[in-house]
């Protein structure tokens, strides 16, 4: 309300101050009597003639950084790190991507194909030189008695595996850096035939056959050092378990094996039975014994029913099947 | 106006044969470069003893007269007895399976354990006929013939079934029991006239009749079918006794068992008093055929097959014989010969087309091989259904 009162005053001052000047104007035109001639009431204001704009200046496209560089110039201090493609700084003509019919490559000007890509352009072979001398004064010489493959397994045979991460962010920690895989070779462990059938059962599905490896990943603690001791006992508990014999195991009986061991089986005893002595003496029983084992371990199939056909015949001094 | 059709119907046909004989007459000469083809499908060797890898896919002649003293109660599949009756003879190709087994059975040492042999095959590759090939061999070479048509007819289609008197728990299928004595009597009736097929020890059936020692293996089947009541016991103590008879040497035996699955398959359709399903072994039966295909003896060859059709539909999953028998099965008989029985080979099909032709069975026209070859996937039985229809 203050601040409305205070501008109506102000524009009745205003106007006050132009009646006044325009009177006072209306009142020498009278007396000087109308010498220049007629003014007309000018709405649009001209201010005189008008000047035509300045051509803007164009500015000249540099050259790309490319082809100034020269020859021997410094490539790491160029392309320090792993960074996205940018042709102005790569010196090469390289080109990429679908090529039109009867045309070249897309060449590396404003190509996302090369930009996709990951590249290796901060990792030739002077740069990997330069770091790997750098690094050098950090190393120790590399252990006598661990020239190769075999004896590194056999000295060391657990494999740790466990990753660090550096990266520029608030902080340094990654979450990523407590998981701690240990991995070995279940023949490095002393187990016995029942003790490792229990070890490969405890570990579950961490075994695999085909390598015979055991990997252990420990994940579940904070740190890194609480995730290796926690693998590291995981391990020892297995170990120490599987050589234990509780008193149900020793209730385990033929239907429950998981292999056909020819030897406890009742095929063994009718062999014996048939021949009337032991195993040892009949001819061919190797085979024969084979035989009935892949049978049943791997399942019937006709080549292996056939197959077991011709060690019976060999057994009992049959002839061989006919030539179809 | 069911006979006025089949007047009809008769008359037509007649019309037919005489508009067929007149072709035939036609085709005769032209059928003449095809004589020699003609010829292949059929061997003049009809005793089996003189079988040989020459006379693969060939038919011989199963004479009327050992027909009717081997195959009189069953031993052929009934299918085929059909097509034999219709085809006025009994023809049986001449096939690998058989031919390796009587090749087996020529060189086999009789004085050491009885040899196992399992046929197997999927359904309808002609196991059960192999099998009569090997019976019919058999008997040209004077073996006692243990032959069990099909064993699924007593675990699956039962005649009758009683508590057994002797054993606790057991069931005896007696009618059965008593038709596979007479089947077997009427199999051996040449040598069980023979002297030295003496039983070995008394048989007590009860307190007024007994089989005792010495008398003939005769006698104790025929009073197993005179008396049925001790019919299943009969043919255990029959078994016992042919092992016995074997073992001195007094003669050579062939056991031969088709659908021998079954004893193993863990239920039947026989059934108690109280409804209940009894398992095979609970069948008296079982015992005795069990106990002679058993090694623990010489003189014998023993033949089972293993069939799919023998047990229940649920579980024909497979042919091959591990999984037929089962674990106990498998343990029961190992070790034993196992030997496939295929389908058609090319051969095979075109001389069983053949032999089709001049049976006047099939009509022949261009592409009817191939064609019938492809349809039937070169499956025996299946082949003998499509052509019942061409």
């Amino acid at each position: 309300m203050l601040s409305f009162s205070r501008n109506f005053e102000k524009i009745l001052l205003n106007n006050v101050e132009k009646s006044l000047a325009l009177s006072i104007s209306y009142s020498t035109e009278t007396k000087k009597e109308v010498k220049e001639e007629f003014r007309i009431l000018n709405l649009k204001s001209v201010k005189g003639k008008v000047q035509p704009r300045k051509p803007q200046k164009q500015l000249e496209a540099l050259q790309p950084r490319a082809s100034k560089m020269p020859v021997d110039q410094d490539w790491a201090s160029v392309w320090p790190g792993p960074k996205t493609f940018h042709p102005a700084s790569v010196p090469l003509p390289v080109r990429q991507g679908y090529v039109e019919k009867a045309a070249a490559a897309p060449d590396k000007y404003g190509n996302a194909e090369l930009m996709k890509i990951p590249n290796f352009l901060h990792l030739t072979p002077p740069v990997i030189k330069r770091q790997c001398e750098a690094l050098k004064k950090f190393c120790t010489p590399w252990p006598k008695g661990l020239e190769n493959e075999e004896k590194c397994e056999k000295h060391f045979p657990i494999e740790v595996v466990s990753s660090d991460y550096c990266h520029s962010a608030p902080t340094l920690r990654n979450p990523l850096a407590r998981i701690v895989t240990i991995k070995l070779k279940l023949s490095s462990l002393k187990l016995d035939g029942r003790a490792k059938d229990k070890f490969i059962r405890l570990v579950g599905e961490r075994y695999n056959k085909e390598t015979d490896t055991v990997t252990i990943v420990a994940d579940r603690c904070p740190l890194k050092k609480q995730n290796y001791d926690y693998a590291m006992y995981l391990l020892t508990a297995c170990y120490h378990e599987s050589w234990n014999v509780e008193p149900w195991e020793e209730l385990k009986s033929e239907a429950d094996m998981e292999y056909y061991y020819w030897n406890n089986n009742a095929s063994k005893k009718s062999v014996e039975a048939l021949f009337g002595k032991p195993t040892e003496d009949i001819p061919n029983v190797q085979e024969y014994s084979e035989a009935v084992s892949t049978l049943i371990n791997e399942g019937e199939s006709e080549y292996l029913v056939t197959k077991y056909g011709q060690s019976v015949r060999k057994l009992l001094g049959l002839p061989d099947e006919l030539k179809s | 106006m069911m006979l006025k059709r089949t007047e009809r119907l008769i008359r037509k046909c007649s019309r037919l044969q005489n508009s067929y004989i007149q072709c035939s007459a036609l085709h005769t000469t032209k059928c003449l470069d095809s004589q020699e083809r003609l010829q292949s499908f059929r061997t003049n060797e009809d005793n089996p003893l003189n079988h040989g890898g020459e006379h693969t896919a060939q038919f011989y002649k199963l004479s009327d007269s050992d027909k009717a003293k081997v195959f009189l109660y069953g031993g052929l599949p009934k299918t085929f007895e059909i097509q034999a009756k219709t085809f006025n003879e009994t023809c049986l190709m001449v096939r690998k399976p058989a031919l390796d087994i009587i090749n087996c059975m020529k060189n086999i040492d009789y004085s050491k354990p009885a040899v196992r042999f399992v046929l197997y095959g999927k359904k309808g590759t002609g196991k059960s006929l192999a099998m009569a090939h090997i019976i019919h061999y058999a008997y040209k070479q004077d073996f006692l013939i243990v032959h069990v048509p099909w064993v699924g007819n007593w675990m699956r289609r039962c005649k009758e079934q009683s508590n057994s008197e002797t054993r606790e728990g057991y069931i005896d299928l007696n009618l059965d029991a008593a038709a596979w004595l007479l089947h077997f009597k009427t199999q051996n009736a040449h040598l069980l006239s023979k002297p030295e097929l003496k039983t070995s020890k008394d048989h007590v059936w009860n307190k007024r009749e007994t089989t005792p020692k010495d008398s003939s293996l005769l006698e104790l089947i025929e009073h197993g079918i005179a008396r049925v009541k001790y019919a299943s016991e009969t043919v255990n103590a029959l078994c016992d006794e042919i092992k016995t008879l074997s073992n001195d040497g007094k003669c050579k035996t062939i056991v031969a068992i088709d659908g021998y699955n079954a004893f193993f398959y863990p239920t039947t359709r026989v059934f108690t008093v109280k409804k209940e399903p009894v398992p095979p072994e609970k069948v008296s039966l079982t015992e005795g055929f069990l106990n002679i295909s058993k090694f623990d003896w010489k003189n014998a060859v023993i033949v089972v097959t293993v069939d799919e059709i023998a047990i229940a539909e649920k579980d024909q999953v497979s042919h091959l014989p591990r999984y037929l028998l089962g674990k106990k099965g498998f343990e029961h008989l190992d070790p034993f010969v196992p030997i496939l029985v295929e389908n058609y080979t090319k051969k095979e099909i075109l001389s069983c087309l053949d032999y089709y032709k001049e049976r006047k069975w099939i009509t022949p026209f261009t592409g009817l091989e191939e064609e019938v070859e492809f349809v039937s996937n070169s499956n025996p039985y299946k082949l003998m259904k499509i052509c019942a229809s061409l």
